[in-house]
């Protein structure tokens, strides 16, 4: 009895609890959560979190249970649960935008998670844990425990009407239970990929020189560096960056400190003022490579795409300065990168079938190469490799003849009135227009359409009738022509019926103004639209600047 | 009324809203084969009643008139603890700078759990 004890136990993950070995953390939370013999603290070492997610936890313990904790307390304690009760890596990767405050199109999430938890928060806050079964449960207690409406807005299923007798064999479990069941399978306690990186892992040696391009929605792309150094602790790091526009020649300079969790998780501000960003980005496995988002405003709206990659001994591209060339013509373009060789010739630059290198400006630094490429009428069209001896980029640059149609970055958008206390600030949205070409079938929407990057194009406001006599235009703000939507202050507005706020629904449009818009295929503008909700603020911000130095 | 034909540019422009209007009210009430469907921004609540960010439909059109009507309601019952603080637990003081919400709006504050 007692081995068959021993293998339901084990294969339920009752084993795999995670001892708390710092004095701090004993010291701090084992007088409610009580230790066992083997040196578990209830709770705590049944779950894993990011260090998000611990600072989370950590605050209600502080908010509600009257947790003292002195801020460099707080600090070490969330280092100590996010290294020893962290994620790993290939676990923290599908919820990372949760962090990263990206506005995903279309959030990923099982079906059965809609109505018991997407209704609240985005699922972001319940995929970045990993708990036994019974944690699991306990969760779905604290949930009504706090907020008993729960029960009957999303756990037992929204605006359910009074129950017909049940159908024989039907699936008579409430949503929350249906979600729960969900989580324990997909997010247990004991994993292999935990296994495999706390076997595996060893101290970060991040110091050294990175190369970094980013890109910002409306902004475009930039080239630069990052020199990170060792910080006071094993964790921490000193950063000093410069980043280029590759559109405008701007370079902006930002000194930063970042703190590393789990060995991966990069969480850093770096800049001051109107440069101030919080960067939070996930080194690589090898420790070559290491990307995320830099990130600020109000709700974080504004951001960079950031990668950076470890110099070597040896030359990288790391940017074009255009992303697509069209047939037919001649194009003089930049290419950005490091350790370029001198002496380079014509010959050492390779974009395929149909692009001639023609000419190579005077090279003066060993970070920039200026090409002049001259595309062959009947040059396949798609996207191309751009090899600088045996270095190569792959998909640089795309092929194309026409720009048939646009599309803007994403199909839906949220802005955030504010600005008219002082608590809330406005949400802000930059709009980004993405020029396609037909790709090789000739059909517009199909797989392989050919991705030019983003184009010229003039945005406007459009009504979006949610009801006849809709009027919302009117209110919700105003978009300049490059896309830069600015909110109207939140509110009531006497002038509308009701003193409505001037919150309201209508269409971002972008009218394409580049090279083939004179002569549209069928006398119409070549457009696109993005649905914009324009809405009231948020009166709580989940966020935990705190993990970042 | 698609039979006649708009002779004059304002009948004309009356047409291509009332072409607008359909296309859009239609679009939010059918699925998949409408050309461009608005589905709700990431993160919006989706416990409607009516709503916090978004309504049902996915638009703002269902939303109180206007929210800080109904702020204190959101606020004593926790209908939507992750948008609005809640009085029940977590922030017993959150609403006492300003009674009536519609008229003291500006003094609702921003909270950090
Ligand atoms: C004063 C008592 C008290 C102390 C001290 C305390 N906690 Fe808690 N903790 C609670 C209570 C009560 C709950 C259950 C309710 C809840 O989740 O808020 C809880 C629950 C938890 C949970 C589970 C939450 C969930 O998501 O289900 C975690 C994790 C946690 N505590 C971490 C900590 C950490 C880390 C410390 C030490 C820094 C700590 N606690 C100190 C009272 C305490
Ligand atoms: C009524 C709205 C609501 C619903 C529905 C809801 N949550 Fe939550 N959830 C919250 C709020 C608010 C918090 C933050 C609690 C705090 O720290 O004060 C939270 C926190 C969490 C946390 C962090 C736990 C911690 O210890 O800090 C997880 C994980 C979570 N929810 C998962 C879920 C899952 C899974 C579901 C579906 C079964 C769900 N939530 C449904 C409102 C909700």
């Amino acid at each position: 009895m007692r081995k068959l004890f021993g293998i339901v136990a084990f294969a339920s993950g009752l084993f795999a609890q995670i001892p708390v070995t710092d004095p701090l953390v004993v010291a701090k939370c084992s007088g409610c959560h009580s230790k066992d013999e083997k040196g578990n603290l209830s709770r705590i070492s049944w779950v894993r979190s990011a260090p998000e997610g611990w600072q989370q936890a950590i605050k209600r313990m502080v908010r509600l249970h009257g947790v003292s904790l002195k801020p460099e307390e707080a600090r070490k304690v969330v280092q100590y649960l996010s290294d020893q009760h962290g994620l790993a890596p290939e676990e923290a990767k599908p919820g990372i935008y949760y962090f990263e405050k990206r506005h995903l199109d279309q959030e990923k999430y099982p079906e059965v998670v809609r109505d018991a938890c997407v209704s609240c928060h985005p699922y972001g806050q319940a995929m970045n844990w990993r708990r036994d079964a019974k944690e699991w449960d306990l969760l779905v207690n604290m949930h009504i425990g706090f907020f008993p409406v729960v029960e009957w807005n999303s756990f037992r299923g929204m605006q359910r009407g009074p129950a017909g007798p049940p159908v024989p064999g039907a699936d008579t479990r409430t949503p929350v239970e249906k979600a729960i069941e969900q989580m324990k399978t997909d997010f247990p306690l004991e994993t292999k990929e935990w296994a495999a990186w706390t076997a595996s892992r060893r101290q970060a040696k991040l110091a050294g020189r990175w190369l970094l391009s980013a890109s910002q929605p409306g902004k475009g792309r930039f080239t630069g560096e990052v020199t990170i150094e060792p910080g006071a602790s094993p964790n921490e790091w000193v950063t000093r960056s410069t980043m280029t526009s590759i559109e405008s020649g701007q370079t902006i300079t930002r000194e930063g400190k970042s703190a590393l969790y789990t060995g991966y998780s990069w969480r850093g501000r770096s800049g001051a003022n109107t440069n101030a960003v919080r960067e939070v980005m996930m080194v690589s496995r090898d420790q070559s490579m290491i990307e995320g988002r830099w990130f600020w405003g109000a709700y974080d709206e504004f951001g960079y795409d950031v990668k950076l990659v470890r110099t070597e001994d040896r030359p990288v591209i790391l940017a074009t300065s255009v992303t697509a060339l069209r047939a037919g013509k001649t194009t003089t373009f930049q290419i950005l990168g490091d350790q370029f060789p001198t002496g380079l010739t014509v010959g050492d630059l390779d974009l395929g079938a149909g692009i001639t290198i023609k000419r190579l400006g005077r090279q003066t630094q060993s970070t920039l190469i200026e090409v002049e490429v001259e595309v062959a009428e009947k040059a396949p069209l798609g996207p191309r490799d751009l090899a600088v001896k045996r270095t190569v980029a792959a998909g640089a640059i795309a092929v194309y003849d026409t720009v048939d149609y646009i599309k803007t970055a994403s199909d839906t958008a949220i802005a955030r009135l504010g600005g008219g206390s002082t608590a809330f600030n406005k949400g802000y949205m930059q709009f980004e227009a993405i020029g396609f070409n037909r790709g090789l079938d000739g059909k517009p929407n199909t797989p392989d359409d050919i991705n030019l990057g983003p184009v010229k194009a003039e945005w406007s406001l459009e009504e979006f009738f949610a009801v006849y006599g809709d009027d919302d235009v009117q209110y919700v703000g105003t978009i300049d022509k490059s896309g830069y939507f600015t909110p109207s202050i939140e509110g009531p507005n006497p002038k509308r019926k009701f003193s409505r706020n001037n919150y309201g629904d209508v269409w971002a449009v972008a009218t394409y103004k580049g090279e083939d818009a004179a002569k549209p295929k069928d006398g119409s503008p070549i457009t696109a639209k993005c649905y914009l909700v324009v809405t009231v603020p948020q009166y709580m911000r989940w966020d935990q600047p705190e993990v970042a130095q | 009324m698609r039979h006649l034909r708009a002779i004059n540019k304002k009948a004309r422009r009356i047409d291509d809203l009332q072409t607008a209007t359909d296309g859009d009210v239609v679009a939010m009430q059918q699925n998949a084969n409408a050309a461009q469907r608005p589905h709700y921004p990431m993160g919006c609540s989706i416990v409607f009643s009516p709503g916090w960010e978004v309504d049902s439909s996915g638009g703002t059109a269902g939303l109180c008139q206007p929210v800080e009507r109904d702020l204190y309601d959101c606020y004593i019952s926790c209908y939507w603890p992750a948008q609005v603080p809640d009085h029940l637990n977590n922030y017993p003081e959150w609403t006492s700078k300003c009674a009536a919400a519609t008229k003291d709006w500006r003094n609702i504050d921003l909270v950090f759990p």
